[in-house]
């Protein structure tokens, strides 16, 4: 028994504290210093800071360079199932292609309004840059969702930026360092999103499943009812983390348990990204025109024409949206008077065939009245023995010719 | 003649450090064929080359390496610093410590004790990431990548056998 226990204290002496020549550190030595390391790196110490942001640097670079290899595959294997499905696509994309267009005009109206109104509400305009940032490492974690852009503090990136796939939301910034940053992506169970769902105008929060699909938490009790498939889910703003209005992806049910449930497909495939858009936003104070005419005039100072500065904004809105109105109106102007050539058009070749059609029945009466004529007509002639019948070509000896013609049908 | 051995030789220095070389590039690589989109699918291949070779006490096989590797992996992955570390240098000690007590080596019976090591160690990582750093984890994640990364071991050792015995001969 005893010797059995000094094989165990040997055994686990050796595998800890034996170090032989080729090994520079022993085994407790290195436990004890990463055991440092996880206590260090859980404390936001700024020196510790600085040495990751150092070593993240380092190690996404080399990351990405010995991932090439491994992305040429993928990227075959992409453009592979690409080429197979890419007709059909192509179809599809042209009737979105259509749809977006006609959406396009009002979509413009009422950004431009919705900017004005904003500016109005806030006395600050937010503008915003969308950088190009390149996917470095976008190795998919089966724990972490995460991926590493090439943008980082240089290009004002901060934590909390908000990154998109063309205008989706994809996820925003964790991590910035010098030149690389890491992004949270909205899969990630980490994640959460305020929401509204269209057109149920329901709030929300979407978190990340760990998969390719968000679920939807937080919601007021009886409003899931409401909720049906294919409801836009979008950016609340609310907590002022993500930009309002910010399409996400559309709800779809599905059977979890005895209840029908709601998981949010991304209208963005985050296996997929190659490329994404760093929203970098700069705030500058407006100065209200009230305020502009307060510094020149004190005497204009007053609610009244605070009010008429506002209804002059209004009334800039109205008519910019009236002049985009009339220029529709002008389209659809000419529509109609083209459509009206159209249908003139038609009716004058309505009215040919009309003709066409008279003449064709006018000459069958006349083709039916030859053949009974040659029938019948030595018995309506008047001739020296036949003195009750008619004169050729009179109408009375036409009307004898059918009524015989009658008589024998 | 001079010239053909010292190509040799450096060759066999190539040789010699490949699965630290590999474990450096599995790290920064990931290998997680991600894009077969397949749901859980996962494997942890430093676990076992670290198992193996440390089993082996494969003479250009360092801890130091090892350790720095796992500090590599944590900042690829994005988990805090020293996880990784930690968890391989466990699989080391664990390793070493069963070579030490073995006398006659069965494979199958290192198949289980691995399964066993991994099972320990990432229910250790889970623990520390949801106890002390918050984060949220999907408990069938790490079941499914321990359960292939024990099935993988075994295609994995003879494919270590073969190289073993190339550096021998």
């Amino acid at each position: 028994m005893a010797s059995s226990r000094d094989d165990f204290i040997i055994a686990i002496r050796s595998a800890f504290l034996k170090k032989s020549t080729k090994q520079k550190f022993s085994l407790l030595t290195l436990l004890s210093i990463s055991i440092f390391v996880i206590v260090l790196s859980s404390l936001d110490l700024k020196v510790i800071k600085y040495l990751k942001v150092g070593i993240n640097e380092i190690v996404y670079r080399s990351s990405f360079i010995v991932s090439i290899p491994e992305n040429l595959i993928k990227n075959a294997f992409i453009q592979t199932t690409e080429y197979t499905t890419f007709f059909n696509r192509y179809k599809r994309n042209i009737i979105e292609l259509e749809n977006l267009k006609s959406n396009y005009v009002s979509n413009e109206i009422i950004q431009f309004e919705n900017k004005e109104l904003k500016e109005l509400i806030n006395n600050y305009a937010l503008s915003s840059d969308k950088i190009l940032a390149k996917i470095i490492v976008d190795h998919d974690s089966p724990f972490l969702k995460s991926i590493i852009i090439n943008k980082g503090s240089k290009d004002k990136i901060k934590i909390g930026t908000n990154i998109y796939d063309q205008s989706y939301l994809v996820g925003r910034v964790i991590e910035v360092n010098y030149k690389t940053s890491r992004v949270l992506l909205l899969s990630d169970l980490n994640s959460n999103v305020p929401v509204t769902i269209a057109p149920q105008n329901i709030q929300a929060i979407v978190t990340g499943s760990g998969s390719d699909y968000g679920q939807i938490k937080y919601i007021q009790s009886g409003l899931s009812d409401a909720l049906v498939d294919d409801s836009i889910v979008y950016t609340s703003g609310t907590g002022a983390i993500f930009k309002s209005g910010v399409p996400i992806g559309k709800l779809q049910s599905f059977i979890g348990g005895s209840i029908n449930e709601y998981k949010v497909e991304f209208y963005s495939d985050f296996t997929q990204l190659k490329y994404v858009f760093a929203e970098v936003i700069t705030k500058t104070e407006i100065i209200k025109p009230e305020e502009k005419v307060a510094e020149n005039n004190d005497e204009t100072n007053n609610p009244l024409n605070v009010k008429l500065k506002i209804l002059e904004d209004e009334l800039k809105i109205i008519e910019e949206t009236n002049r985009k109105f009339q220029e529709e109106n002008e389209i659809l102007k000419n529509e109609i008077n083209d459509l009206n050539f159209k249908v003139s058009n038609l009716n004058n070749q309505i009215s040919s065939q009309k003709k066409t059609i008279n003449q064709f029945d006018i000459d069958n009466q006349e083709l039916d009245f030859l053949k009974l004529n040659l029938k019948h007509g030595h018995k309506c002639r008047r001739t020296f023995l036949n003195t009750d019948g008619f004169i050729v070509g009179t109408l009375e000896y036409k009307s004898c010719v059918l009524s015989k013609g009658a008589n024998d049908g | 003649m001079m010239v053909s051995l010292r190509t040799k030789s450096s060759f066999l220095k190539i040789y010699s450090w490949l699965p630290i070389l590999a474990l450096y590039i599995s790290v920064l690589n990931e290998f997680d064929l991600n894009y077969l989109n397949l749901e859980y699918f996962s494997f942890n291949f430093p676990f076992i080359l670290i198992f193996f070779f440390t089993l082996k006490d494969f003479k250009h096989f360092d801890y130091f390496l090892v350790f720095i590797a796992g500090l590599f992996n944590d900042t690829v992955v994005g988990l805090p610093l020293g996880i990784s570390s930690l968890s391989y240098l466990l699989i080391c000690i664990a390793a070493a410590y069963i070579r030490n007590i073995t006398i006659r080596p069965n494979p199958v019976k290192d198949w289980f004790y691995f399964l066993f090591i991994i099972s320990l160690i990432n229910s250790l990582n889970y623990t520390v990431l949801t106890l002390f750093f918050s984060f949220d984890l999907i408990l069938m994640s790490y079941l499914v990548n321990v359960f292939f990364t024990f099935t993988f071991y075994i295609i994995f050792v003879s494919i270590f056998k073969y190289y073993m015995r190339g550096l021998n001969d």
